[in-house]
């Protein structure tokens, strides 16, 4: 244990980079799943379309579907032979950072939709009836429904930084690369290595414990 | 006329909310809704706004079916019992109806003034939406609707949860809209409120007109 906090306090450039590029593919990540996540939250909320409902549990089950299952399907998109395999991102950075928004983008969607379908039903008569036009209509629903989105956004940022699958399948954990926090530790825990696992163990750790603090916090100080 | 309800039936299940085979409201007309609890009075100010539509019938407004977002004039807005306030200070929210209308930077502010002069919100512009009471909560919604220059004003027991002051200040500025041409349809139990504004009374009841002093049908 001694050695894991020596690892961390002396600035290892090995670990710290693993924990750099970790935090880096993370944000990259949630941006990209709220991109698209938070729009579809905001059509599942107010929109009205048949089938809503069956939408509505496909994305619920999505956000508990195992990552391995993501990661294989999007192996399978950007593999050599896959329909995206021209790009060439299989084993590289954008593999990874192309794959994490799948997981994280179910959370979104789940978690702003439930969010906005809380808005009070005043809210929406209120704009309606001051015939507010759409687009600004949408940035007021995201402005008195912030403190979810921005729960969302943690929620997705910790889900795709404590993920291993995806990483790992798309990734291929090469050093100095793609290697991630979790990919790094399963490898350094097989070898034996159990000082740097430790150390980003510890780092994990931390940021787990400030990703939930931060959702306790926004969520209890409400839409 | 304004207003033309013509075999206008509102039902929710089973229940029949309203049943009004004919009304009729004329231009700066002002009236009352009148009646006990579940009458139908808030159904019949949302129907003439749009945000619900009827079972059977039509409302009509100038001769078109009322839809919400009205695309044309003349352009109606209904206000709560317990209105919405959006999170931001009384002047953001006061200045939003007109925000929503398109209208630029400078004549926001001027109509948020002249509205906020009116119901007498002076000095409270920066007070977020949080710390207001409930009247001056009212009067801050009344002030949105009123600064956005629509021609209808459709208020949901407008003097509800406010003081006697407050009531005071929204049944003037109520009346100052009025005698400008803009037609307001209000409902209330506040017999005192109705008397202080002088208008044709509608009582209703289970839904139907029971009493229509001075209506047009």
């Amino acid at each position: 244990m001694r050695e894991a906090f020596t690892l961390l306090i002396s600035g290892d450039a090995e670990t710290w980079g693993i924990v750099a590029r970790s935090v880096r593919f993370s944000f990259l990540s949630t941006i990209f799943s709220l991109l698209p996540g938070v729009p579809l939250g905001v059509a599942l909320a107010v929109g009205k379309f048949p089938g809503k409902r069956i939408a509505v549990s496909v994305v619920n089950a999505m956000t508990a579907v195992p990552t391995v299952v993501i990661g294989l399907a999007a192996y399978s998109l950007i593999s050599r032979s896959g329909p995206m395999g021209k790009f060439g991102w299989l084993f590289a950075q954008a593999g990874v950072v192309m794959g994490q928004p799948l997981l994280a983008l179910p959370v979104v969607v789940s978690l702003s939709y439930t969010g906005l379908a809380k808005l009070d039903p005043r809210f929406h008569e209120t704009l309606t009836t001051l015939g507010t036009k759409p687009l600004l209509r949408l940035l007021i629903t995201l402005r008195e429904a912030r403190s979810v989105l921005i729960a969302a956004a943690v929620a997705a940022f910790g889900r795709v930084t404590g993920e291993v699958g995806v990483s790992m399948m798309l990734g291929g954990n090469i050093r100095h690369l793609t290697r991630t926090m979790t990919t790094a530790i399963a490898l350094d825990a097989a070898k034996g290595d159990f000082e740097r696992a430790i150390s980003l163990g510890l780092v994990l750790l931390v940021i787990a414990l400030g990703v939930n603090l931060a959702l306790h916090f926004l969520t209890a100080s409400g839409a | 006329m304004m207003y033309e309800l013509v075999d206008v039936k509102l039902l929710y299940g089973q229940r029949v909310a309203l049943s009004i085979p004919a009304m009729l409201i004329g231009k700066g007309e002002r009236v009352a809704l009148m009646g006990p609890n579940g009458s139908g009075k808030t159904s019949l100010l949302k129907l003439m706004d749009g945000l619900i539509g009827p079972s059977e019938g039509r409302v009509l407004l100038e001769g078109k079916t009322v839809v919400k977002p009205a695309p044309a004039r003349p352009r109606s807005v209904y206000l709560h019992q317990y209105p919405y306030l959006l999170s931001g200070t009384v002047a953001y929210n006061v200045g939003f109806g007109c925000r929503a209308l398109g209208m630029d930077a400078r004549e926001i502010r001027r109509r948020a003034e002249e509205a906020i002069a009116l119901l007498g919100l002076e000095g409270m512009e920066g007070r977020t939406n949080r710390a207001l009471s409930g009247g001056e909560a009212q009067r801050v919604a009344l002030a949105r609707a009123m600064a956005t220059g629509a021609e209808i004003l459709l208020l949901d027991e407008p003097s509800a949860s406010a003081d006697t002051a407050s009531v005071a200040l929204i049944a003037e500025a109520i009346r100052r809209c009025s005698e400008a041409g803009t037609t307001v349809v209000f409902s209330t139990h506040d017999e005192d409120f109705t008397r202080a504004l002088e208008g044709r009374r509608v009582r209703l009841n289970a839904g139907r007109i029971e009493n229509d002093e001075g209506g047009a049908a």
